[in-house]
């Protein structure tokens, strides 16, 4: 089976799902599937044994405020957080994604139909404030114990812990 | 006194210091005599904030990051970013470059691979193995030494190529090593598998099934020694692969003592292509220029680190710096699996099942930049330079 083929017989299998698809490379598809409908789109992947679950990566879209010397800053409170599943199957690799507003940044864990997948979801909620309803675990992964409540590094707003005085 | 005791869940914690491995890592195994019943793991004591880091860095200066996710895999990791860097720029690498980059990456396989052997074969109990097959190692080591100059963190890739080159006498050399090291390992294969008191150690330990290896996320090594039949260099050739393959290397039997034969089997397969890749180096170019800013873009690069699949999310907003970088190295995705077959084995056989993985703490860890203690303050790129230079005065 060549890549197009494979990428095709992915795509066939969750479009029911799908709300826009993209080719970001010769072997890649983007599919951009709803919060709500993305654990049954990653069960179908799996049943269909097309590939594995290689990675999540999350993503921080902030939106930008300027204030009133010109200057662009983050805006910490107003933006979207994407999370991409990426499956590969041989050379082709397809990736779900979906997208969580700060307000709501919430999807539900897929460790119970994917084990592997609760070391990248722990990552996901550590760095950037992302809730896996379901998860069979909170605790800290990455991050020190001690790490304060509702700091979440890898969003572009994050740029150092303040100094203790 | 005389009332029955009942059987008490007991925890034995292992770690952060000296678990099984020379680097911090947190276990706890609860145990019902000497049987473990259950086991968790606690990660993230070496996490530095590089993915962060990569944020406030130009893509040249992340080359040199990147390169120190890992200690062992260095150039792997410098080269599935590079790659990806070059395919955002859509810039073609020339093809010599890219044969020197493949033939980096097999030595440091070996060097891995034989490490790895020696690790492993301590924590059996196996010290002579361990002192013997680190000595071996050494010639590896030179030979990258005198190819690039550097024992780790080689620093041969570069953005459109690679800064080093070959030689007639580097090539002489390099052929001499394979030759003494694969004899050396042909030994260690006959060790690994007739040794009575190792195999005691390995045979039917920590065995993991195709259907649970799958089901676990296993690569590399690790998963191909229960028949995962992933191999990146095969299934999406990267580099020279294309021109010199390597055959794919599984097992079926799953246990401790697969995981041994599917590495030294492996590293047969490397001195094979090093050879070739010698023999037959393609002429012509080292490096190919790359603008300093690279176009917007999204892309994933995958290549074979010697644990297994590495895998690269590179993200250009059309500046000099990138937008996000993800890496989710292959350790990461090999935990499941020593927490699932660690159930019902021994006690005494977790540093050896904890070993069998090849972990690779650094790997996972990467990307929060704390110091701890009192004084919680991020430190910027001038102090920890400051603070290099002043602790080396």
């Amino acid at each position: 089976m060549d890549i197009d083929q494979k990428l095709q017989a992915g795509a066939e299998i969750v479009k029911e799902w799908v709300i826009s698809t993209s080719n970001p490379e010769v072997n890649r598809v983007d599919l951009v599937v709803a919060p709500e409908n993305l654990k049954k789109a990653v069960a179908a992947m799996l049943d269909s044994q097309w590939g594995y679950l290689s990675a999540i990566t999350g993503l921080d879209h902030p939106e930008y405020l300027t204030d009133e010397t010109g200057v662009k800053k983050v805006d910490p409170d107003r933006g979207n957080l994407e999370l991409l599943y990426h499956f590969s199957g041989g050379a082709a690799v397809l990736t779900l994604r979906v997208t969580l507003p700060y307000s709501e940044a919430v999807i539900d864990s897929i460790c119970d139909i994917d084990m592997a997948a609760q070391l990248y979801e722990r990552e996901a909620a550590e760095l950037f404030g992302i809730e896996f309803r379901g998860a069979p675990s909170t605790d800290h992964l990455v991050l020190p114990d001690d790490w304060p409540v509702g700091v979440y590094p890898l969003r572009k707003a994050f740029t150092g812990l303040k100094k203790e005085s | 006194m005389g009332a029955e005791k009942k059987p008490e869940k007991f925890v034995v914690s292992i770690g952060p210091q000296h678990p099984a491995l020379k680097e911090p890592g947190h276990f706890e195994f609860a145990v019902e005599g000497e049987i473990v019943t259950s086991a968790t793991a606690r990660l993230g004591f070496v996490h530095r904030g590089m993915e962060k880091g990569t944020e406030s860095r130009t893509w040249v200066q992340n080359l040199y990051l990147m390169e120190r996710v890992c200690g062992i895999c260095s150039a792997v990791h410098a080269m599935a970013y590079a790659q990806g860097v070059e395919k955002l720029a859509k810039v073609e690498v020339p093809p010599r470059a890219r044969a020197i980059r493949q033939l980096i990456a097999e030595l440091e396989r070996i060097h891995s691979h034989l490490l790895w052997l020696g690790v492993a074969a301590h924590e059996g109990g196996f010290d002579t193995l361990f002192m013997l097959s680190w000595r071996d190692r050494e010639t590896v080591m030179d030979l990258l030494e005198a190819i690039t100059g550097n024992r780790v963190n080689y620093s041969a890739n570069v953005l459109g190529g690679v800064k080093i080159d070959i030689d007639e006498v580097k090539s002489a050399a390099i052929l001499k090593g394979m030759d003494f090291l694969e004899e050396r390992t042909r030994h260690y294969m006959k060790v690994v598998t007739e040794d009575e008191t190792f195999l005691g150690r390995t045979r039917k330990i920590g065995t993991m099934t195709l259907e649970q290896a799958l089901r676990l996320g296993s690569v590399g090594p690790t998963g191909r020694a229960s028949g995962v039949p992933y191999d990146v260099r095969v299934d999406a050739p990267y580099a020279a692969y294309q021109d010199f393959p390597v055959n794919i290397v599984t097992d079926t039997a799953g246990d401790l003592e697969a995981r041994f034969v599917v590495r030294i089997k492996e590293l047969y397969e490397s001195y094979r292509v090093i050879r070739e890749l010698v023999d037959h180096m393609p002429a012509g170019e080292l490096t190919t220029r790359i603008p300093r800013r690279i176009q917007e873009g999204e892309v994933v690069s995958r290549v074979e680190a010697p644990r297994g699949e590495l895998f690269y999310f590179l993200k250009s907003n059309g500046t000099d710096m990138p937008e996000r970088i993800k890496v989710r190295t292959p350790s990461l995705c090999n935990w499941g699996s020593i927490l699932a077959t660690a159930v019902g084995h021994r006690l005494a056989d977790m540093p050896m099942i904890l070993a069998g993985i090849d972990p690779c703490f650094s790997c996972n860890d990467r990307m929060i930049l704390v110091k701890r203690g009192n004084d919680q303050t991020v430190w910027t790129w001038e102090d920890l330079r400051r603070y290099g230079i002043e602790y080396y005065k």
